[in-house]
């Protein structure tokens, strides 16, 4: 419990690639491997392809392509312990290459028998990641196959995306969550957290909001009082026994995505939201056309052997994170100042490349050559990044985009939504994509506690005329995870007095007034509110962070005083919703704040050892997703609260709108070539 | 008198070694050991004994008759008796754990946990399984059960087989154990083998020297390596332990060490004899033990031995730091003498720390000496006192450990600064060692050997043999865990106690009181195996954590409770688990009562059906009562159908679980998935009449007309329109696109002269514009009456007409746009604006 150097996100990505690679040494030999597509991402973040080959690894192949060749005599298989599914893949694949006679195949995943099959002995191993399941094992014991593989755990938690943001890169966290009410990522969630714990002591005081946050939390006691129970006599020293409150650690706020449809539902208008709105970001990294950024400048080795066939225009992937200067001074800038800032970067690089000419001595011509890579890499990213704005902004210029946010702002700022809906259904008829329909009406329904039941049935009727009839199937999921809903009457006049009936949906209307989530003179070159991301509306997820973390600032903000002098003496006085109570009540689920305590003796010892100084760490926790805007929301605040705090944003995965419909769409169609 | 520390050395080349008399009197003399096959386990661990059955046997009185295997501790106490009834035993050995491991000739290999006679059984057999290649799932179908286990060697974690045949099958770990088969071996009669353990071999996997014939091959999992051609036969072959040297033994009766990749020269050692030692063994690193019935010797790498004779048969046990000698009468420990004991030890040594150990003897004597000796020493008394201490670990008798502790505690308090650490950890050590010595424990650890096994593995020995006093006294001392104690305690006495189980729990109860880390899942489950079910819910009542209970309590079938404690602990897969286990034990009905009321159980069945098991969804939906989640998986099935058929027979079936209720939202949702049907209906009677193949079927209302539109099936289009109440204003637009995607412009111009639009005109301009017809789109902005003259304006430049933006702008009486609009004229249309801004500019 000694303070640890280094990030936790340095922490858990070098700890996950030593796991990985020592599980891969315990495999002789070359081999191939086997990995689910929803962990390849994940894996590429920590460890490069060239490192697995120094570890052995002939050839990747995906889980799902199910095409491995027999060219190996060790088979590793990477999956997801929580995925029966995958796990009976494994088992098919397994019992495919043994049993060539058995004709029973226990799903009916399409495998390719491989023609040279039966030469080569294999020798499989299993890998379980987070954990091994008695699921799993159930059913590799089922296909009778259990004691002759290898199996291992790789425990994959937080994957670092960035020094400040950590994932558990769970895609299907939010089907999961909402639609599937499976709150297996809640223990995953909690099960990472506790890795956090055990790195830095107990959270001293969990902070949250949002039904799922509370389960979450109840978890967490109980995984520590399990610790505890688990943590042997220790006898007669206290310093070994249990964990401690921590002294580096302010505490943990969670927000349950549920809180907040409303925010996520916007489209995102910072660089790089605009990017995952529009290209897609994947674990860092997001696949372009080529014509937009040109081809990979370098050669890509071996890569080809981990994409598989890929259709279509040829794609690039763009890697995004903070290794790319430009992309990190980009990143979290309202999309209408980019052009302003790569105007910027372009003339600075122009000039420094000039100074070439002004060299006099040899002496400053070495440093300028010394330089150069310098200059080469950033100028390709200043190409890349040029290139990508300017794709985005011709898609902002066309007219649905102008449609879209024009009724999104409307329903963002309260506006009476029925205006809309004439818009809505010219873009339906317009075929506009059903994801980009669906969130505006979705929107709608969370902004203003559901539809008219008699719109609501107009736009199923028109949605399901236009997309086809399978999407009764999406209409139900969206129902049911409470995005798309018919207005009950109670819930008619959400008016703020109705504090009675807080609780089962986000009063935004109340929030909207209570919290200052529009702000319509903020400025988005000299941000000074968080609400620069969305032009205009603050997101109500951040602002409830805010109320925990900058009271003052949000005093002042509600009262209308000067936001910049409050900031200077914002106090962590009162602690948890203290003071937002009342307010933080009208958004969605429960609300609280646990304080988490140890033994007090070995506390007040410690304290009187480490004293009360240093940056303590706040971490961020957003069940269920968190948006790029969001996280540059956060990083705003984190910013103004530098010295004092840090904030580590977590979250189960990174979504977005588009992302939450396609847990609702319903991918079948009526049409014969489809449904195979 | 002290006694003499060179006793029993003996000087072998350039290094001693010393015979340390641990226990006497093992055995009683009636136990023949020269009739009995010995293994005992490492770090002074029990030793196992069983009768060798290829020895005579003098019939006696009932004994004898019955094939066992008793097990001893080292000072010979009888710890467990194990009756066999199997087949021939073929190995005997240990784990690091202290796990007995019996293999029979059949292949059936019996690891006994503990030393209580539980045991776990697997087969060797079983490899054929894991085997697609043909020819090698012969072999091993036939292998272990047809040809038999010849013999068998073990290192700390697994175990190598010999079959007749000559394969080889190893199995690297006991907790889920793999059979696999090394690579085939040449045949030949095996005269000798041995076995590298994985921690020295390159491979990092286990590793098998077997002498064939006069040859010696390398065998590991991919090929034989020959590594001697010639020389042999060897009749034995033995592995230093550390892997680096081989020690053979020819037919000629010479031993021959050679380094273990067999290049170096070898070292030879005659002894003389024709027949072949019983046992060779390496004793430490540098020595080689040649064991004959009552003769050992001991030979060093140089080829020089020392002799040592007994009176009867004489066992050896080797250890990695010596070997322990077993006789009848004595269990004794040969081990080569470390360089800190023979610094000091040594005939006229006169290193620092003999001297620091000769001036305690001074201070006793209380002469000046003392002080004169430790002046000399002076500059390196600090090491002299870290030698004292170390020597101190490697004495065995308490009077020379005390002596040379007390040299150092004498030699360090002369000293300004001394790390006392190592000293008080040495003593608390030594304690440790000195009370686990005595016989009635009998392990004799030597100090390295102690640190090896590590205190947990020293208090899992303990636990083995019931002594927890002594278990939990040595926990308190050094501070390590002791719940494993007391948990071992409390399941002992469950299965040994005879009160009832109110009193037996209150007893473990009150005194586990209080004590962290006791897991009661494993006390309740020693009482579930005794089988004192009640015992056992009792106990579990008192574990803290939820998951642990619950596959106890669902092997005790408290089926409901195992659910709810599942879903406490929050653990999706133990949720999953038991759903999974309760619905093929349950009947339907019950099982849905089960979930009914629990709904993270229900939202897990629901989604796990989801993928694999609609009819079960069906059935829940049904018995729920819930229309819609039933006619959406008919629907989701329909989806996934293929055959029209039944494919419109899902969606009735969907369309009629809907019919029954009157909810609006059910309602709307029958007439959808009847339109559904009626869509599809009529896409095949399009797809019949108008395409070759398939074109129309599956699409979208919307879709389908666009596509009508654009094949210019108008008539058919309208039709469908009509037929499914499309609005209006839908179908302009669906027109628009499609006759814009056609270029028929013809018909655009034809929709143009109708009067009103009911989407209006300005898509009409847009759409035409984006397909490039600057001329037709030109057409529909006067249309645009509603628009302000000033985007009419955007609009006529963006067709190119300059000249009628600017009539347009005149007519708005806008000057500025029109000063614009100069700058983007030319020719012709630049006069003709220049007219009109004249026009415009008031006259002065």
């Amino acid at each position: 419990m000694a303070p640890f150097s280094g990030s936790d996100a340095d922490h858990f990505k070098d700890k996950a690639r030593r796991d990985l690679l020592t599980l891969l040494e315990g495999v002789r030999g070359k081999k191939n491997l086997v990995i689910s597509q929803e962990l390849a991402g994940p894996v590429g973040l920590f460890v490069k392809f060239s490192e697995l080959q120094d570890y052995g690894v002939h050839r990747v192949f995906y889980l799902e392509n199910a095409n491995i060749d027999s060219s190996q005599r060790n088979v590793v298989f990477l999956v997801r312990g929580e995925k029966a599914r995958h796990v009976r893949i494994v088992a098919d694949i397994y019992i495919e290459r043994h049993q060539d006679e058995l004709t029973f195949i226990l799903s009916t995943e399409q495998i390719k028998r491989l023609q040279n099959n039966g030469n080569v002995e294999h020798e499989f191993s299993i890998f379980f990641s987070p954990r091994r399941t008695l699921v799993g094992n159930a059913v590799l014991e089922e296909a009778g196959i259990t004691g002759d593989v290898n199996i291992a755990e790789l425990p994959l938690l937080f994957m670092p995306l960035e020094q400040d943001v950590l994932s558990l890169e769970l895609d299907d966290s939010f089907s999961d969550l909402y639609l599937h009410k499976d709150p297996g990522c809640i223990f995953h969630a909690a099960k990472a957290l506790m890795g956090i714990q055990q790195r830095h002591g107990y959270f001293p005081r969990i902070v949250g909001k949002g039904d799922n946050a509370r389960r979450l939390t109840d978890l967490l006691l109980r995984m520590r009082k399990e610790l505890d129970a688990e943590e042997s006599s220790g006898l007669a020293d206290p310093s070994a026994r249990g964990l401690l409150p921590s002294s580096n650690v302010e505490s943990l706020i969670i927000i349950d995505r549920d809180v907040d449809f409303g925010t996520a539902l916007l489209t995102q208008l910072t660089y790089e939201g605009l990017i995952d709105e529009y290209v897609g970001i994947k674990n860092n990294q997001a696949d372009v056309d080529t014509s937009i950024v040109g081809p990979a400048s370098a050669p890509q080795p071996q890569e080809s052997s981990k994409s598989p066939q890929q259709h279509g225009p040829p794609k690039r992937k763009v890697q995004l994170d903070a290794s790319d200067q430009l992309f990190n001074q980009l990143r979290d800038a309202n999309f209408a100042i980019v052009g302003d800032i790569l105007n910027k970067v372009a003339r600075r690089l122009e000039n420094e490349y000039e100074t070439r000419h002004t060299a006099k001595t040899t002496g400053e011509l070495r440093e300028f050559v010394n330089r150069l890579p310098t200059y080469q890499l950033e100028h390709q990213s200043l190409r890349t990044h040029t290139n990508l704005a300017e794709e985005i902004m011709r898609l902002t210029r066309s007219e649905t985009f102008r449609k879209t946010l024009e009724v999104q702002q409307n329903n963002a700022a309260g506006a009476d939504s029925t205006y809309q809906h004439e818009t809505i259904e010219e873009l339906i008829a317009r075929d506009v994509p059903l994801k980009t329909v669906l969130r505006l009406l979705c929107l709608e329904s969370c902004m203003s506690g559901g539809l008219r039941p008699r719109d609501l049935e107009n736009f199923k009727r028109q949605i399901v005329q236009a997309y086809g009839h399978q999407h009764l199937l999406t209409f139900w999921a969206l129902e049911k995870m409470e995005l798309l809903q018919p207005r009950s009457p109670a819930t008619t006049m959400l008016l703020p007095t109705s504090g009675a009936q807080a609780g089962s949906k986000t009063n935004y209307g109340y929030l909207r007034k209570n919290l200052r989530l529009v702000i319509e003179e903020v400025s988005e070159k000299d941000p000074n509110d968080i609400s620069y991301v969305y032009s205009g509306f603050a997101p109500l997820s951040v602002r409830l962070v805010q109320c925990v973390l900058q009271k003052s600032y949000m005093v002042s903000l509600i009262k209308g005083g000067t936001p910049a002098a409050a900031l200077n003496n914002a106090s962590t006085m009162s602690p948890g919703w203290l003071g937002f109570e009342d307010v933080v009540k009208s958004a969605r689920g429960a609300t609280f704040s646990i304080v988490q305590k140890g033994d007090d003796k070995a506390v007040r010892a410690r304290q009187t050892l480490s004293g009360n100084s240093g940056t303590k760490t706040v971490y961020v926790f957003f069940l269920g997703g968190i948006t790029f805007t969001e996280i540059a929301a956060l990083r705003f605040i984190a910013a103004q609260e530098a010295p004092k705090r840090k904030i580590v944003i977590c979250t189960t995965s990174i979504i977005s709108g588009d992302r939450m419909m396609e847990a609702a769409i319903e991918k079948g169609s009526f049409g014969p070539a489809d449904t195979k | 008198m002290a006694p003499n520390p060179l006793a029993n050395w003996e000087k072998i080349g350039n290094s001693f070694y010393r015979k340390i008399a641990v226990y006497d009197a093992i055995f009683e003399d009636d136990v023949e050991l020269e009739n009995y096959l010995v293994a005992g386990a490492p770090y002074g661990g029990a030793i196992a004994l069983h009768r060798d059955e290829t020895k005579p046997l003098r019939l006696r009185d009932g004994q004898g008759s019955r094939s066992t295997v008793d097990v001893h501790s080292c000072s010979g106490q009888r710890i467990n008796r194990i009756n066999w009834e199997q087949a021939t035993i073929r190995g005997l050995g240990w784990s690091d754990k202290e796990e007995l491991l019996i293999v029979s000739e059949d292949g059936t290999v019996r690891r006994y946990l503990g030393l209580d006679g539980e045991f776990t059984s697997f087969s060797l057999g079983n490899v054929s399984k894991s085997s697609s290649n043909e020819s090698a799932m012969l072999i091993m179908h036939q292998g272990a059960e047809e040809y038999g286990v010849r013999a068998c060697q073990f290192w700390s974690s697994g175990l190598v087989a010999l079959l007749s045949n000559n394969q080889l099958i190893v199995v690297s770990k006991y907790d889920e154990p793999r059979p696999r088969l090394l690579a085939p071996c040449p045949e030949g009669e095996v005269s000798s083998w041995t076995l590298i353990p994985p921690a020295h071999t390159l491979s990092r996997s286990v590793e098998v020297l077997l002498a064939v014939d006069k040859a010696v091959f390398l065998v590991d999992t991919t090929e034989a390596e020959e590594k001697i051609s010639q020389n042999g036969p060897f009749k034995h072959i033995s592995v230093s332990p550390d892997g680096l040297s081989v020690a053979l033994f020819t037919a000629e009766g010479k031993l021959w060490v050679v380094s273990n990749d067999f290049q170096s020269e070898p070292s030879e050692y005659d002894s003389k004899s024709r027949v072949p030692p019983s046992t060779v063994t390496w004793c430490g690193k540098d020595a080689v033990i040649l064991a004959w019935e009552d003769e050992i010797h001991l030979v060093g790498l140089n080829g020089v031995a020392s002799k040592y004779y007994y009176d009867g048969r004489v066992h050896v046990i080797p250890e990695f730091d010596g070997v322990r000698l077993i006789t009848n009468d004595t269990c004794e420990f040969l081990h080569k003498v470390a360089g800190v004991t023979e610094e000091i030890f040594r005939l006229g040594s006169s290193s620092p720390a003999s001297v620091l150990l000769d001036s305690v003897d001074q201070l006793e004597k209380k002469s000046p000496r003392a002080d004169e000796n430790i002046q000399r020493i002076r500059s390196s008394l600090p090491s002299a006192v870290d030698t004292c201490i170390k020597a101190a670990a490697l004495e065995y008798d308490g009077f020379w450990q005390k002596r040379l502790l007390k040299a150092a505690s004498f030699g360090k308090s002369v000293l300004d600064l001394y790390n006392s650490d190592e000293f008080v950890e040495m003593t608390e050590k030594l304690r440790v060692l000195k009370s686990l010595r005595d016989y009635r424990i009998g392990l004799p650890l030597t100090y390295e050997q102690y640190l090896r096994l590590t205190p947990d593995g020293l208090i899992e020995r303990l636990i083995n043999r019931h002594e927890y006093l002594l278990a939990i006294r040595i926990s308190e001392y050094l501070q390590i865990p002791a719940d494993r104690v007391y948990v071992h305690w409390a399941s002992q006495k469950v299965k040994v106690s005879t009160v009832d189980d109110e009193a037996v729990c209150k007893l473990i109860v009150q005194r586990l009181d209080g004590k962290p880390g006791i897991s009661f899942e494993a006390i309740a489950q020693a009482a579930y195996n005794e089988g004192r079910s009640h015992l056992a819910t009792q106990l579990l009542n008192h574990e803290p954590r939820g998951g642990k209970q619950v596959p106890l309590l669902l092997n005790m079938e408290e089926d409901e409770l195992a659910l709810d404690k599942a879903i406490e602990s929050g653990d999706d897969d133990l949720v999953n688990y038991v759903l999974l286990h309760l619905k093929s034990k349950l009947p339907l009905a019950s099982f849905f009562r089960l979930i009914n009321t629990r709904p993270m159980a229900s939202a897990l069945v629901e989604t796990a059906a989801r993928g694999e098991d609609t009819e079960l969804l069906k059935d829940l939906f049904y018995q729920d009562d819930r229309p819609i989640d039933g006619a959406n998986v008919l629907l989701t099935e329909a989806l996934r159908e293929s055959d029209r058929a039944r494919q419109a027979e899902k969606l009735q079936l969907a369309a009629r679980l809907l019919s029954d209720s009157k909810e609006p939202t059910v309602v709307l949702n029958q007439k959808l998935v009847t339109e559904a049907s009626q869509l599809l209906k009529a896409q095949e009677a399009l797809d019949k009449d108008l395409a070759d193949n398939s074109e129309y079927l599956g699409l979208s209302l919307n879709e389908t007309i666009y596509r009508l539109i654009r094949a210019g099936y108008s008539k058919r289009a309208q039709k469908i329109q009509s037929e499914f109440k499309m609005p209006e204003k839908t179908f302009w637009w669906l027109r628009l696109r499609a006759l814009v995607a056609k270029r028929d412009w013809g018909e655009l111009e034809e929709m143009a002269k109708i009067k009103k639009s009911p989407i209006g005109w300005e898509p009409f301009y847009n759409e035409i514009l984006g397909a490039g017809n600057t001329k037709l789109a030109s057409g529909f902005v006067p249309k645009c009456t509603h628009l302000p003259p000033a985007e009419r304006i955007e609009m006529w430049v963006k067709c190119g007409m300059i000249v009628k933006a600017g009539e347009e702008a005149q007519k708005a009486k806008d000057l500025n746009t029109l000063e614009l609009l100069r700058t983007k004229a030319s020719g012709p249309a630049a006069t003709e604006i220049e007219r009109m801004i004249n026009q415009l500019r008031p006259r002065k």
